[in-house]
């Protein structure tokens, strides 16, 4: 080595020990690291949720105006039990069933809500309320009871229990809608985060336009007492808390969702990868209320009765199953 | 030494920053139902004195400053008595709701009805609660139930202020939810707005109007319009309602005229395409205060709008935008 290349090795090696700062590149590397573990600590909850196919899809974060929302017409089979202390864990009965059909081409969304004491044929055998499909059999169970009753595929289903919904609402900041009429129910049941699940407490919610929160969008879609239409207002209610939901969504943003997968951690079940979430997503937007068709099968689609000293609805096939082919015609 | 000092300090400085990555992400989340006690801000003055409900307390809006006039203990539903000087309002603690006499400034003046029980079922609800024209009454909607019952329909029932005696004025259809929001008129008629479900099991509500306890009154609205929340000028001659169609995301203000023995005019639509309600005249009947979001989905806020038809559609203005108003407690406004 020259005199010259070795002096200048030492002058640089003397630059490096008397300069008290690292190299440039370290420093921006350092701040980009300590960005992403920024990034990584809000959104963790994204990871750390149960919610299981969601969390094993292994998409990561995906930003949902960068996806593109799906062309095909899928159908969502959307289930709400019962999940308090009065019930044996996994042994839920469904006391809400609603198919969604989406149709991106049309930009049309279809709801139908199948009463939760539908007398049918059970696939594990018998007959029984559709809503007791899941008791022995899980959610599959439900997804067959429906798809064997009314002829339909279900491409996804997607499960939640009472406080998963509270919280889910409240982790949206709660939600708008029009209460059509007084809500008045004096045997409520007081069965969340209580010692005795069987106690009731009285429910008023007035009509008109209302802000709800997570608790009081319980009590609207579940109260049933009070009103002439029995379980078939609850039905009408859990579809205008749908409605409700889907305009709230619309303003959620990527931001939003770590709070969602913490509300939802272990509250949800869904066969839904965080993907097709996110274009469920992707596509609300695109829909209004006038693209929206709501079914409720009450008379003359069905028929109170009795079976089995069991009050229960009886469904004419005749009447419903060309609304279902009408309305999930790729079904 | 120099050098552990800088390492540390951009040590420091890289957790600060990453910290305030996280921060940044967390101020980027949806905002729109943040809210604000009324007191904490302030508002557009407008003329005189109205009052509002906010997570159980009653606050007064003057000369654009919002003043809290009672606890926040389960207030809602105020209503100003013919010279402005009393409230009557709905206190609503877990399973019952009473009705109490309170001065302009919010102190308790005598409690009107005693609706605790032991058990749950055998509470009562009072709501809605409204001076007769003369002052000497109070008009409100009570559930007259059997205790035990599924049946809960409130009926509007009208108690006299001197001597505490109650007349039943309206009947309820059976599990509707019953009769609600009394407007009791100068001339001594009532206007309310009943609920009914058809065969289709579709639920329709009604501006009514009764000349007189327990008859059976008219219709003043068709089923299909779905009105309700009615509000009658000072003077009598107006009446704004909200009205909603198919869509259960929006809902019109609507003012009509209102003849003396009830009749309506032509409707003409103040606002059109929001989550409306509650509205109410000013005093002079020249503009209309109704609640709504700012942004669809978020808190209730107090909008104002002309009720000259010409104007209103460019008109309509919010007055507050954070303070996340009790949509069922209809603004008070007195002069």
């Amino acid at each position: 080595m020259s005199d010259f290349s070795t002096r200048r090795v030492r002058e640089h090696s003397g630059d490096r020990r008397t300069s008290p700062l690292p190299r440039p590149s370290i420093i921006v590397l350092g701040f980009l690291l300590a960005a992403l573990i920024g990034l990584g600590a809000y959104f963790f909850p994204l990871f750390q949720s149960s919610t299981t196919p969601v969390v094993n899809s292994g998409g990561g974060i995906l930003n949902p105006i960068t996806i593109a929302g799906p062309t095909e017409p899928f159908t969502v089979l959307l289930l709400g039990s019962d999940d308090d202390s009065k019930f044996v864990a996994d042994k839920y009965n469904t006391q809400s069933m609603i198919l969604v059909r989406v149709d991106p081409s049309t930009k049309s969304v279809t709801m139908l809500s199948i009463p939760r004491d539908l007398w049918v044929p059970i696939p594990e055998g018998g007959m029984g309320k559709i809503s007791t499909a899941s008791q022995n059999g899980g959610v599959d169970a439900a997804v067959s009871v429906v798809e064997s009753n009314f002829h339909v595929h279900v491409d996804d289903y997607a499960w939640i229990g009472l406080e998963g919904l509270i919280k889910l609402i409240d982790a949206m900041g709660g939600v708008d809608l029009e209460i059509t009429n007084p809500v008045l129910d004096d045997f409520y049941p007081a069965d969340i985060n209580t010692s005795s699940p069987y106690s009731y407490y009285r429910v008023a919610l007035m009509p008109g336009a209302v802000h709800l929160d997570g608790v009081h969008a319980l009590q609207y879609v579940r109260s049933r007492h009070g009103d002439l239409r029995g379980d078939f207002a609850r039905s009408e209610r859990q579809q205008e808390l749908l409605l409700a939901m889907k305009a709230e969504a619309k303003h959620l943003n990527l931001a939003d969702l770590p709070d969602l997968a913490q509300a939802l951690n272990g509250e949800v079940k869904t066969s839904m990868t965080l993907q097709r979430v996110q274009q469920l997503f992707s596509v609300l937007d695109q829909y209004n209320s006038a693209n929206v068709k709501r079914i409720v099968l009450v008379p003359p689609y069905t028929s109170e009765g009795w079976a089995y000293g069991q009050s229960v609805v009886f469904p004419d096939w005749n009447a419903i199953l060309p609304v279902v082919r009408q309305s999930f015609p790729s079904s | 030494m120099t050098r552990a000092l800088t390492y540390a300090v951009l040590l420091v400085a890289m957790i600060a920053f990453g910290f305030g990555v996280y921060r940044a992400a967390t101020l980027l989340k949806t905002d729109s139902t943040h809210v604000v006690k009324p007191s904490a801000t302030s508002a557009p003055s407008l003329p005189g004195t109205l009052v509002v409900a906010q997570d159980g307390a009653l606050y007064r809006l003057r000369d654009g400053q919002f003043t809290q006039i009672t606890d926040s203990a389960g207030w809602t539903e105020p209503a100003a008595s013919p010279d402005g000087s009393q409230l009557v309002a709905v206190r609503r603690i877990g399973n019952f709701s009473d009705l109490y006499l309170l001065t302009s400034t919010g102190r308790i003046e005598r409690q009107l009805t005693h609706h605790h029980a032991g058990p749950a079922e055998a509470n009562h609800w009072s709501f809605f609660p409204r001076f007769s024209a003369d002052g000497t009454q109070v008009f409100y909607s009570y559930d007259a139930k059997v205790v035990g019952s599924y049946q809960v329909d409130l009926a509007i029932f009208a108690m006299s202020l001197e001597d505490g005696t109650v007349v039943q004025w309206t009947t309820p259809n059976a599990f509707t939810g019953g009769d609600v929001n009394p407007i009791p008129l100068k001339g001594g008629g009532l206007i309310y707005t009943k609920y009914s479900i058809d065969d289709q099991s579709q639920v329709h509500g009604q501006v009514w109007f009764q000349a007189r306890p327990a008859t059976d009154g008219v219709a003043l609205t068709q089923p299909a319009d779905n009105c309700g929340a009615p509000a009658v000028s000072a003077d009598g001659t107006l009446i704004a309602m909200v009205c909603r169609h198919s869509d259960l995301q929006s809902a019109d203000v609507v003012v009509e005229s209102l003849g003396a023995d009830g009749t309506p005019g032509a409707p003409k639509t103040l606002v059109q395409g929001q989550l409306a309600t509650a509205p109410v005249f000013s005093p002079d009947g020249k503009t209309v205060a109704f609640l709504a979001p700012v942004v669809p989905g978020g808190a209730f806020q107090l909008w104002t709008v002309p009720v000259d038809a010409s104007k209103a559609a460019s008109q309509a203005r919010a007055v507050t935008s954070n303070v996340g108003l009790d949509s069922t407690a209809a603004p008070v406004w007195v002069g």
